[in-house]
């Protein structure tokens, strides 16, 4: 599949109401060509609607959508060069893996001829080979999965759509089949945007992240950025477990920020934006340690902890009644706590930015 | 008492012990009961086997023989039987009374009449018990009966075939697009259910006969007629479209959007969509209702008789046969034939349905949204719509007119004279009504049992359980009446010209609606309710009782509702059933169609379409669902 020709999506100032439910609100993304950009967010935050306006199932109240240099808003879904997979797979129970595959093809008037081979081209591609003439129903979730993604590919689309994909698929099948998904994702360089709402899902597969919430994109970039420097409440608590702390700001400038929290005091690479306001600090469990013994430290009270093999999860309560999440990574022997352990808690030095 | 490890365990020994007592006792009172029936239906008689006459003294020889029918009986015993052999049933006593009694129940007056109209139709005469084709040579010499056999199955594919392509049109129009008006045309269009098909027959030579309201008062046409084949295809047409609406539309309302959307995304266009994914995915529903629609046209002796014109089918000729002629093998033989077409069809549709897997693999989809069609393909179908409304419309407008004019026709006085000649046949609608309250009731009960049984319990037989109790849905119902004649008829039973036996008759033919209704329903209802029932302590029965009906008595109402209904519009199986002490209000209505002044007859079906109003009206009140959901059974 080496003639892809692919391209960037942009969506400009795009919305959808449902009556006086604003579902998308004046969303601007750009999809860069051959990246992979997730929507992430919880139900009813827009990504599935925005989706499913890039397809062209809905129609935009207001905004354009463009595919390349092309503006499609106004193109029904059969012209649109999308392809999506959706979240139950939408597999035509009436027909066979080989027949639901060529659909797109024969939707296109593709001559009988060059059917076959491009259809067992992905059948391969996908790792199909000797179900072809099974119908959906006898294939696992897994295969189920592969073929609609064949089905998607095999009409060469300039812009791959991914509706939750991975939602009725079990545990393990979703790690490795998201793996699967990323791999050919970039081995053919095709646009992509993707839909979930599994953080630990959308970190490990995409580009660029957006978080949406009520109908706005909240904040875009790279996992990483996401993590470490989450511009507001919501983004820190939606992706990853946080400690969130008010602080008390001691000093702020262009070039960061001193705090104080439990009489520490924390550097910040980015000030507030508002000093004076409510600031807090997103203190993650892992950049916090416990120790036993030792004068620095806040004093802290274990009150549960959970083992669950590569790291053990401590519930302890500060002096001041806060209470705090503290993961233990590849725990040595001497850093059980049992329930009603004094320990000391230690707060890393840095942290890359403040919410408030 | 058991004494493990020195330590008693008298209630576990106390349990088993009672539990194989009950066993025990349960094990005796059938045999019992069996016993009791065998002595009452089963008897030695002496009868004369043959006499010698040697010079001039004749010698009589008798032997004993049995008498009644000791097949059957042999039937029943293996039913009782037969479900000891499950582990599981014999466990769970109640559990096998229940597949004991279905199982009885379902071989006699299911299985039996069915086998009765074979056995009958290859019989020398009343007497004989040796195999003969002579029925059928017979059958043959009446040179109406060939023509009857073709005019029969060109009919039936004739108007299954259009029926179903109007109807799905239709049905998808009124589900699936955005026209206007479609609370009322959705009503109007399955409106002819409420009445007998042959009010339809009625209805349509009061506006097109030959002192039509249409044909000869507004168009003065003499010249032409609707008797004939072409007007009984096109009443049959208006009489059973309804039912391929009603089983399409539950059909294209529950396809999923994504499958659609899937199609439209991978670039196909709206017509390439509807040929390619929406339509075949209705493939089964199309077959069945086709299936349907068959059986529907080739059993109805309504329609064919008012509007025939001479053009004889096989249900008219059966009539004439058994019920005017009395002769039994050869209404067997006519039965024989009607069944054939039928069976045929039952196993075409079978098989074309099992050959593909129309199972959506998805959970959770969304269904049933409306499709922005373009304009030439939505205002055809918006046209078709109106059309068969209209026509609704004016049939039962005619009904309701004509009861109350003076002589249709001629005379468009308003009278309520005609009413008086309703009083007369009050016996006839108590008859109806008991019939049909209590077939709908016993219909329904045995179908949400049956469907409980097949759909939660797993024991060995229960596909065959299954088939038995479905199986009617493909007999004609002038098979139905002629096999339980055939069945009931002599000695020992003695059975027809009750009550019983036709609310028996007409209870287990519309057995399967109740059944299908009930599987629908108990698939929404999660098993884990029944077990916790189960596990906190009740039995069985008391599970049953206080579950799992009330969480399907809306699907129990609904069976009971559509039982009614067809039993009170049925005329096919009723015309051999009923007796001048029975006599259903249909075929009295049927009478005076043939015999009384078109206002009378309007008046009898006007009357019946009210009752079967007031009946849905109350049901809808009781089970708070919209007048169309109400007839949602397919």
């Amino acid at each position: 599949m080496a003639d892809f020709s692919t391209a960037s999506i942009k969506l400009q100032n795009l919305a959808k109401h449902f009556g006086t439910n604003k579902a998308v609100d004046d969303v601007n993304l750009i999809v860069e060509e051959g990246t992979l950009v997730c929507l992430l967010g919880p139900s009813g935050c827009g990504k599935t609607t925005s989706l499913r306006m890039v397809a062209g199932f809905e129609e935009p109240t207001a905004g354009k959508i463009f595919i390349g240099q092309d503006d499609i808003t106004n193109v029904p879904p059969y012209v649109r060069p999308t392809a999506m997979v959706f979240q139950s797979y939408a597999l035509f129970p009436h027909m066979s893996v080989f027949e639901n595959i060529g659909y797109g093809l024969k939707a296109r008037r593709t001559p009988r001829s060059e059917i076959e081979p491009q259809v067992m081209e992905v059948v391969r591609l996908m790792e199909l080979e000797g179900h072809e003439r099974k119908s959906p129903p006898q294939l696992s979730g897994g295969q189920q999965q592969r073929v609609a993604l064949a089905r998607a590919l095999v009409i060469r689309p300039k812009v791959l759509l991914f509706d939750e994909p991975l939602s009725n698929l079990d545990a393990l099948l979703r790690v490795r089949m998201r793996g699967e998904i990323r791999s050919i994702q970039k081995r053919l360089g095709i646009t992509s945007l993707y839909v979930t709402h599994d953080q630990e899902e959308a970190f490990s597969i995409a580009d660029q992240v957006a978080i949406m919430n009520k109908g706005k994109i909240i904040q875009i970039g790279p996992p990483r950025e996401l993590y470490r420097a989450p511009v507001d409440r919501f983004v820190a608590e939606f992706v990853g477990l946080s400690n969130i702390v008010p602080v008390e700001v001691l000093s702020s400038g262009s070039d960061g920020a001193a705090v104080r929290v439990f009489d520490q005091t924390i550097r910040s690479h980015r000030p507030p934006k508002n000093p004076k306001g409510d600031v807090a600090i997103v203190l993650r469990p892992e950049a916090l340690r416990l120790s036993i013994d030792g004068e620095n430290g806040v004093p802290a009270t274990v009150l549960t902890f959970a083992f669950t093999g590569p790291l053990v999860r401590y519930n302890v309560r500060t002096a001041d009644g806060i209470l705090l999440v503290v993961d233990l990574h590849n725990p040595g022997p001497d850093q059980f706590f049992e329930e009603g352990t004094q320990v000391r808690l230690h707060l890393p030095e840095r942290v890359p930015a403040l919410l408030g | 008492m058991i004494v493990e490890n020195g330590v008693p365990q008298p209630t576990q020994m106390s349990v088993s012990r009672r539990r194989r007592t009950q066993f025990l006792v349960l094990i005796l009172i059938e045999l019992a009961l069996l016993v009791l029936l065998g002595l009452k239906y089963l008897q030695v008689e002496v009868v004369e086997d043959r006499i010698e006459v040697i010079g001039n003294q004749e010698t009589v020889y008798f032997r004993n023989e049995l008498v009644g029918d000791p097949l059957l009986m042999a039937f029943v015993v293996v039913a009782v039987a037969l479900p000891f052999a499950s582990q599981k049933l014999r466990r769970e006593p109640m559990l096998l009374i229940g597949v004991q009694l279905t199982t009885i129940s379902l071989i006699i007056f299911v299985l039996w009449p069915l086998g009765q109209v074979f056995v009958e139709s290859f019989r020398a005469g009343h007497d004989s018990a040796d195999f003969s084709l002579i029925q059928f040579e017979k059958l043959l010499q009446i040179p109406t009966v060939a023509r009857a056999t073709r005019n029969t199955l060109v009919l039936g594919i004739t108007t299954a075939v259009l029926a179903t392509a109007i109807g799905t049109l239709i049905a998808y129009t009124l589900t699936l697009t955005n026209v206007p008006w479609k609370r009322w045309l959705r009503i109007l269009t399955i409106m002819p259910l409420v009445s007998p098909p042959f009010a339809v027959s009625f209805a349509f030579i009061l506006l097109f006969g030959r002192r039509g309201l249409i044909t000869y008062d507004l168009l003065h046409i003499t010249q032409r007629n609707i008797y004939g084949p072409e007007g009984i295809i096109l009443v049959q047409l208006i009489s059973d479209t309804p039912l391929v609406i009603l089983i399409l539309s539950a059909v294209f309302a529950s396809i999923s959007r994504d499958l659609e959307e899937a199609a439209e995304d991978l670039g196909g266009r709206p017509l390439f969509i509807l040929r390619t994914v929406t339509f075949p995915l209705v493939t089964p529903a199309i077959l069945t209702a086709a299936l349907l629609t068959f059986i529907s046209s080739i059993s109805d002796f309504g329609n064919p008789m008012l509007m025939g014109g001479g053009f004889q089918v096989l249900a008219t000729q059966a009539f004439i046969q058994m019920v005017e002629l009395f002769d039994l093998q050869l209404g067997a033989a006519l039965a024989f034939l009607l069944v054939i077409p039928a069976l045929i069809a039952f196993a075409i549709q079978h098989w074309i349905v099992s050959r593909r897997s129309y199972i959506t693999v998805t959970s959770g989809a969304r269904t049933g949204y409306i499709r922005a069609l373009p304009g030439w393909i939505k205002w055809p179908l918006f046209g078709l719509t109106v059309f068969m409304a209209v026509i609704t419309i004016l049939l039962y407008g005619s009904i309701f007119v004509g009861a109350f004019v003076k002589a249709w026709g001629f005379d468009f006085t308003f009278t309520t004279g005609n009413l008086a000649g309703l009083v007369s046949a009050l016996p006839q609608l108590e008859n109806s009504l008991i019939v049909s309250v209590g077939s709908g009731f016993l219909g329904g009960a045995v179908g949400i049992f049956i469907a409980w049984l097949v759909s939660r319990q797993r024991f060995p037989g229960r596909r065959g359980l299954d088939f038995a109790a479905t199986v009617m849905y493909a007999i004609p119902g002038t098979v139905i009446g002629i096999g339980y004649i055939l069945a009931f008829n002599a000695a020992p039973y003695f059975w027809t010209g009750t009550f019983s036996i036709i609310i028996v008759a007409y209870a287990f033919r519309r057995l399967p609606v109740g059944l299908r209704t009930g599987i629908a329903a108990q698939q929404q209802i999660d098993p884990s309710l029944e077990e916790a029932s189960l596990d906190l302590g009740a039995t069985r029965a008391r599970t049953f009782a206080r579950i799992t009906f009330p969480l399907l008595n809306r699907a129990f109402f609904a069976g009971v509702i559509y039982i009614f209904i067809r039993s009170m519009t049925d005329l096919s199986a009723a015309v051999f059933l009923n007796a001048g002490r029975t006599q259903l209000y249909t075929v009295r209505m049927f009478r005076v169609m043939i015999t009384g002044t078109p206002s009378e007859a309007a008046a009898f079906a006007g009357l019946l379409i009210v009752i079967i109003l007031i009946a849905l009206g109350t049901l809808s009140k009781l089970t708070g669902k919209s007048f169309v959901d109400l007839f949602r059974v397919s």
